[in-house]
């Protein structure tokens, strides 16, 4: 522990903290501006210096460690004025006129800090020189004449997506920031996660959609969780007049402010037709109908066809909703078919494999924090799961090193350090092949002296050379911290053996043994795990005389929509118009997911709770409202613990609930 | 003792300043209770007292001759010179212009323009003023209070008038200071 003074106070701190945090952690109010808590200390605006007695000048606190002894004051009239110059020669570098900016009024860090300062004139004049404007992008602006070079949108492209597209380009008061090699934003690397948008403090970096539509003071701020994909990342909606202005990261979840142009703004960017009234065909034709018509009409023709129904839901909807589903269709209408539109591709396997042996075999996803090798397999992550991929990607730069297993292009494979493209299908060769080549290298971290398959006849089947495959095993076996990420490429399979086969490589290599679980899988959609548990993950075969589609607000593939071409009675819930609700024979408007407050079951088995933010539109009910309402109709009671229904069948994560 | 005597003018502005200076309604009269309000450009007497006043308060910023006589003017007849809004703290819109310079400003303005037919061309008259880069009113001349806001809130506005009428400086910070 460190002991020092702050403004005659006694505080005491873990080793290796700045001065400024010292501070932070003791109520000390230092004004900063390049210094963003989630980001790496960069100490270049200079506004948070402090004086530090026997040291000559004021330092900046952010870059200094705090050491034993140390005598530092913040609030002296002298460091007062150092900060009115700072901010001064801040304001006169560049176009900082506050009445024409979009932040201007409470979301400006850079005017927040010159009237904590009680400035109220600059007493330099800007240079008026003009700096370029960028508005290339798609989902946001860069405008260099508001920026103050604090490099947060630099630090947050490396540190929070590993993208590295932003940097600077000139030198002193000329520097810019630019995208790669100076290209237009919206033709550079930038991956649109919009990272930098959220750190920018003033308003150099501004997002098309929430520009000018009020500062966040005049917004409902609602802590929700990202339906986008299985890694639940937090997030933060702000609403203004039930309207979605703008997503942000939130810092205090797991995902510590990240997020991917999906989550960010890729569902503020709808482009679908909303359903607002049930529907029912009326001679050939889709016709509005009440919610009491609809439900007697769906009433009368399911009650007779009970036993006779397949029913398919999205695993975009909240445990709640799937758990009623499943108990309504598989266990109160006896259905033989109760699946969910994934159809289990992406968790059905170690769904199985679990189930056999017993026990969990995955890890958590913070793992991806800590690894220092890492074998993707089958899994397209800047694709499906990105943030998961930003987790890779952005400690690449502290060494840890990229397998990538694929037959196909990989978002990810300019990245690799090895990039293996065995044959289509021949992922438990690989594995194989790759357990052979870490014993005879005798880099095993068990006592396992012969493998399943002989190293050549491995490589045969996938195709791959020795060489190849034997750096990969060495790399693998190498490492302190590997951890195994697979997707879809290994989920498809349809031989349980290929789980068998990574989870051998698996110890081989010390990613997983009694105390470490160093295997990820990246599932499907946001509660593709809770419909894995709640055993809605079979292969869709319809023979059935109905089907009920609870789709909500996903998108439907071709392949299901012609799957469903002849089914004699259609049934859709659904948020939105799609080439599904067309073929429908009954359809039933359902809440988006902002409108519904309900839990998520993340791919890492943590359970979140995701608040409500907006208010549907009238003539639309919840995902499980309508559930319920249905099991009604059709004289079935619906099974309402969904906590223990998650938990009947043993997990391939264990999980948190 | 006699009252304050208080005076206004504008140069490089919109007039939005005194606009909200009229915004504070009733409450004017409270502060021609305690001021005298001699010259602005709202009341019939147009320069402030030759005799000086205490209070002078200038809206706008300086971009030709005209400006910087009557800032001058105001200065010298001044106790206590106010910048009223963000074109005499800062520059403000107008100092929009300095970007590109004047001339191309004016190039634009009354030739370039779509609006414009084959007829236009920058006014010359002997008689206008010089026109020059657009300057926040502490460039030229030396300012005792800063009132930013664009314009500045009726209510910091009431706030400012009735300290300085009574004899005390006004504190724009918190609340009352606002750069937009």
């Amino acid at each position: 522990m460190i002991n020092l003074t702050i403004n005659g106070k006694q505080i005491e701190v873990e080793d290796g903290t700045t001065v400024l945090n010292a501070a932070r952690q003791n109520d000390i109010k230092i004004p900063t501006l390049c210094d963003h808590p989630n980001l790496t200390p960069y100490g270049g605006c200079r506004l948070c210096v402090v004086e530090v007695k026997g040291m000559r000048v004021p330092i900046a606190s952010c870059t200094l460690p705090a050491s034993n002894g140390m005598v530092i004051e913040t609030e002296t009239d002298s460091l007062k004025k150092s900060r009115n110059v700072i901010l001064s020669l801040l304001f006169s570098e560049r176009n900082h006129f506050c009445p024409f900016c979009q932040v201007s009024g409470g979301d400006c860090e850079l005017q927040n800090a010159a009237y904590d300062e009680h400035m109220t004139h600059w007493p330099m004049q800007p240079q008026w020189t003009n700096f370029p404007v960028d508005t290339s992008h798609p989902f946001f602006i860069l405008d260099n004449n508001r920026c103050i070079l604090c490099r947060r949108c630099i630090r947050a492209c490396a540190e929070m997506s590993g993208n590295f597209t932003l940097g600077v380009e000139e030198r002193g008061s000329a520097t810019i920031v630019v995208a790669d090699t100076n290209v237009p934003l919206g033709q550079s690397t930038c991956v649109s996660c919009g990272s930098c948008v959220q750190v920018c403090p003033t308003g150099a970096l501004i997002d098309r959609t929430s520009a000018y539509l009020g500062h966040d003071k005049q917004m409902t701020i609602t802590r929700s969780v990202c339906r986008g994909c299985s890694l639940g990342c937090g997030i933060q909606i702000h609403t203004r007049d039930n309207r979605i202005v703008k997503i942000t990261g939130d810092y205090e979840a797991e995902n510590v402010g990240t997020l991917c142009k999906t989550g960010r703004f890729l569902s503020l960017d709808e482009k679908r037709t909303r359903l607002t009234s049930p529907m029912k065909r009326v001679a050939g034709q889709l016709t509005a109908t009440s919610w009491e018509d609809a439900l007697t009409t769906l009433a009368q023709n399911l009650t007779p066809l009970k036993g006779n129904i397949a029913a398919l839901a999205s695993t975009r909807l909240s445990v709640e909703s799937l758990s009623a589903f499943k108990s309504l269709f598989a266990d109160g209408l006896s259905s033989n078919m109760v699946t969910s539109i994934e159809e289990g591709r992406p968790t059905a396997i170690q769904a199985k494999y679990a189930e056999q042996n017993g026990f969990a075999i995955e890890g958590k996803l913070d793992m991806l924090r800590t690894a220092d090798c890492v074998l993707l397999i089958g899994a397209d992550l800047l694709t499906t799961h990105e943030v998961a991929g930003f987790y890779i990607k952005r400690n690449m730069p502290k060494g840890t090193r990229l397998i990538i297993v694929d037959p196909n292009e990989n978002g990810m494979d300019d990245l690799a350090n090895i990039n293996l493209k065995p044959k289509a299908g021949t992922d438990e060769a690989v594995f194989n092949a790759l357990e052979a080549a870490v014993i005879k290298e005798g880099l095993a971290h068990t006592a396992e002296k012969t493998s399943k398959v002989s190293l050549s006849s491995a490589l045969q089947v996938c195709g791959l050379s020795e060489e190849d495959l034997t750096d990969a095993a060495r790399m693998l076996a190498e490492a302190v911290a590997p951890v195994i990420v697979y997707g879809k490429g290994i989920t498809t399979s349809s031989e349980v053996s290929v789980m068998d086969a990574m989870l051998r490589v698996a110890k081989l290599i010390g990613a997983s043994d009694s105390e470490r679980r160093g295997i990820l899988s990246v599932k499907g959609e946001a509660n593709s795990l809770a419909a894995a548990q709640l055993g809605l993950d079979e292969q869709l075969e319809v023979k059935h005389e109905a089907v009920y589609v609870a789709v909500g607000d996903d998108y439907v593939t071709k392949r299901l929509v012609e799957k469903l071409e002849k089914v004699p009675y259609l049934v859709v819930q659904a948020s939105y118009e799609s080439a599904l609700t067309e073929r429908a024979d009954l359809i039933l408007p359902v809440n988006i997911w902002a409108e519904e407050a309900g839990h998520a079951l993340n791919t890492e088995g943590r359970l979140q709770f995701a608040e409500s933010a907006l208010t549907a539109p009238e003539g639309v009910r919840s995902n499980l409202d309508v559930l319920n309402e249905v099991a009604k109709q059709l004289g079935v009671t619906v099974n309402e613990d969904w906590r223990t229904a998650l938990t009947k069948r043993t997990s391939v994560v264990e999980l948190e609930m | 003792m006699t009252k304050p005597k208080i005076s206004s003018d504008w140069m490089a502005g919109c007039s939005g300043c005194h606009m909200s200076l009229l915004d504070i309604d009733e409450r004017l009269l409270e502060i021609a209770e305690l001021a005298d309000i001699r010259a602005t450009p709202i009341t019939d007497l147009k320069e402030p007292d030759e005799s000086g006043v205490d209070v002078g308060i200038l809206e706008g910023g300086i971009n030709n001759s005209s400006n910087e006589e009557v800032a001058h003017r105001m200065r010298a007849r001044s106790k206590i010179l106010v910048a009223l809004g963000d074109c005499a703290v800062f520059g403000g819109v107008p100092a929009l212009r300095n970007m590109c310079g004047t001339q191309e400003a004016l190039q634009r303005a009354y030739v370039d323009i779509e609006s414009n037919d084959e007829s236009g061309k920058i006014p010359n008259d002997p008689e206008l003023a010089v026109m020059s880069n657009m300057r926040a009113i502490h460039e030229v001349v030396t300012v005792d209070l800063h009132v930013p806001g664009c314009p500045p809130d009726p209510d910091v506005i009431y706030y400012v008038l009735k300290e300085l009428a009574q004899g005390r400086m006004p504190e724009i910070k918190d609340e009352n200071l606002h750069w937009h």
